[in-house]
């Protein structure tokens, strides 16, 4: 069933340029590039619990503001190796996610949705507030991010670390998919009933997804401060939120290579419209209906897993 | 903080509570009734109610028409926008493989752009009021002090409650919608015309939001931001039980006077988190809403 195909192509050709670039290009560009590898991280975070166990949160920028905010408070206090403070906000992202999922998914599915959603604005506000934390609406400096006492300091410095998060992220999803716990997401995002059937726990299930989901944003936050020294309460807004689902859905819910490519096109596109706020709105808002319409499946959806659903060899 | 202050506190607080409860308790009622037959929880609500307090500005100070005209027009056109929206876009997404997701998405996608449409016009750039119809004087409740506009918007909201009520438990099209949200299947059995069905209940969503805007333009400014507004009509429904309409105007009552007593009595900088926390305490104490009825059993 499984045969070297466009995907590792297309990985390899995506490693070679990540390899030549440092040298080729601008601090500008580098620093696209690590946003665009932050990004690539968030989109994976929301795939796992939108399109492998089909649950919908829309608290993505909430955890990724934990990692951020967590990752800098460590970095400018302690200066451990970065690592440990990348980790501490996925961590805690992920605990707090497994509370919010464990209360949301008491109830029917949409509660999530709602309930994330109130937890994303109410998390932009305590980040507004919290002034003896997080500065309020003054925003944070931060430290830079250090590892055994070398500073990471500019772009090009965090660059071979960004890049190396993200890997490390997107091979921990391609492992999360392929395993009897990725397959069991997807039986209950086809049918909660059928999966409780089988013997899957499906609350459980979906709360995992949404721990993980949470853990992977807030490690995207911490990656955020390998190469940023500001961070400002504006940008952890419900739009990010929508930015990183216009990726997931553009490229193909269910579809890793759809979010990963979903993740670099948009990236791209937020950057190049970054001071044109209405007309972004516009065109996300646009592209999520059209695509729902005419396309619900998006550019890259997996055609191979929706022939192999129909197989009993997929069920777990 | 004495006891006659305290007591004065809880009188203006459930009075100002009931009066903008009951415009949150007009949108819940719009989302439960959309969620109710088309299973979509609206994400768009708050920019429909948005854009319906923007065509009336638009109407009455770029257009200059008087409110005779406007009210009418602004009812119409959102009522028909929303309507056609459920007709054109829904139903295809529905079509086209529309689970929860995709539906959820869907109208994520129309708040984004109905929001960015009204910031691409310029007209939120300078956030105005609608002039008032009916006079803000003080009026006395008790010890409060309500003006006469809280008053009529109260009573407003409660005759649209009323004539919802109405439309649902004694007429034809009420009945059929009713059936729709207990059993699509069955209601298209007895020659119930789902689309069309579906259709009326978005109208009606947008006829409802048409009407909470005009309520509650005139007190406060217009910016693209009130959509924000929703989140509270989301508690609501939720507190309600986000199936059950009565729920929705309880919800909404509550979640108003909850979020003037904690504005009276904390700060009012914590009213934002107040629709979180009915939130949260709604699923850890009664996860099925106060009106949600047994928790149910999805039958397959």
């Amino acid at each position: 069933m499984k045969k070297p195909g466009a995907d590792h192509l297309a990985l390899l050709a995506m490693l070679a340029v990540l390899c030549v670039l440092p040298f080729a290009v601008t601090g500008y560009v580098l620093y696209v590039v690590n946003l665009l590898m932050v990004f690539v991280v968030l989109a994976l975070g929301m795939h796992v619990v939108i399109g492998e166990a089909g649950q919908f949160a829309l608290s993505h920028t909430a955890f990724y503001g934990i990692g951020i905010y967590t990752a800098g408070l460590l970095n400018t206090a302690f200066h451990p190796p970065f690592v440990l403070s990348v980790l501490a906000g996925g961590l805690l992202a992920a605990v707090l996610g497994w509370v919010i999922g464990f209360l949301a998914l008491r109830m029917r599915d949409i509660y999530l949705a709602l309930a994330t959603f109130a937890f994303g604005e109410a998390m932009q506000w305590v980040f507004l507030n919290w002034e003896g934390v997080t500065g309020g609406s003054n925003g944070m400096r931060m430290q830079p991010a250090e590892l055994f006492g070398w500073k990471l300091t500019n772009d090009l410095q965090a660059y071979p670390f960004v890049v190396a998060i993200a890997a490390l992220m997107l091979w921990l999803t391609v492992l999360i998919s392929r395993s009897q716990f990725g397959s069991a997401l997807r039986a209950v995002r086809e049918s909660d009933v059928a999966a409780l059937a089988m013997g899957i726990d499906a609350r459980a299930m979906k709360q995992w997804a949404f721990a993980i989901s949470a853990a992977f944003a807030g490690i995207a936050g911490g990656t955020y401060t390998l190469f940023i020294s500001f961070i400002h309460p504006e940008s952890l807004g419900f739009q990010t939120t929508i930015l990183v689902l216009t990726m997931v859905v553009v490229g193909g819910i269910g579809s890793v290579r759809g979010a990963v490519a979903g993740a670099i096109t948009f990236g791209i596109i937020s950057e190049l419209l970054r001071q044109a706020l209405s007309v972004q709105e516009i065109i996300y808002g646009a592209i999520l209906m059209g695509f729902m319409m005419f396309k619900p499946r998006g550019l890259f959806a997996d055609r191979r897993r929706r022939i192999a659903r129909a197989t009993p060899e997929t069920q777990a | 903080m004495t006891f006659g202050d305290a007591w004065l506190f809880l009188q203006q607080g459930l009075l100002s509570g009931l009066v903008t409860g009951s415009v949150y308790a007009l949108l819940a009622l719009a989302i439960v009734a959309v969620f109710k037959t088309t299973d979509v929880p609206n994400f768009a609500q708050g920019e429909i109610f948005m854009i319906g307090a923007y065509i009336a500005l638009s109407l009455l100070l770029l257009a200059k028409l008087p409110y005779a005209l406007v009210i009418p027009l602004t009812l119409v056109v959102v009522a028909g926008g929303t309507a056609l929206f459920q007709r054109f876009v829904m139903e295809r997404v529905t079509g086209s493989r529309g689970v929860g997701v995709q539906l959820v998405i869907a109208t994520l996608g129309l708040a984004y752009l109905l929001k960015g449409l009204v910031r691409q016009t310029g007209l939120g750039d300078t956030p105005r009021s609608l002039p008032a119809l009916v006079s803000s004087e003080p009026v006395l409740i008790g010890d409060a002090a309500l003006t006469r506009l809280d008053v009529a918007i109260f009573v407003v909201a409660v005759v649209t409650m009323v004539l919802i009520y109405l439309l649902f438990n004694h007429t034809r099209i009420g009945k059929a919608m009713r059936a729709v949200g207990m059993n699509p299947r069955a209601a298209q059995i007895v020659g119930i015309r789902l689309s069309r069905i579906r259709m009326l209940v978005w109208a009606m969503s947008g006829l409802i939001s048409a009407v909470a805007a005009l309520l509650i333009t005139p007190k406060v400014l217009v910016t693209p931001d009130i959509a924000h507004i929703a989140i509270l009509a989301y508690a609501a429904a939720i507190v309600g039980g986000f199936t059950s309409l009565p729920g929705a105007v309880l919800g909404g009552l509550i979640i108003g006077v909850v979020e003037n007593l904690v504005g009276l009595f904390i700060s009012t900088n914590a009213i934002v988190v107040a629709p979180f926390l009915a939130i949260l305490v709604t699923l850890i104490v009664r996860p099925q809403g106060l009106l949600g009825g047994k928790p149910q059993v999805k039958k397959v």
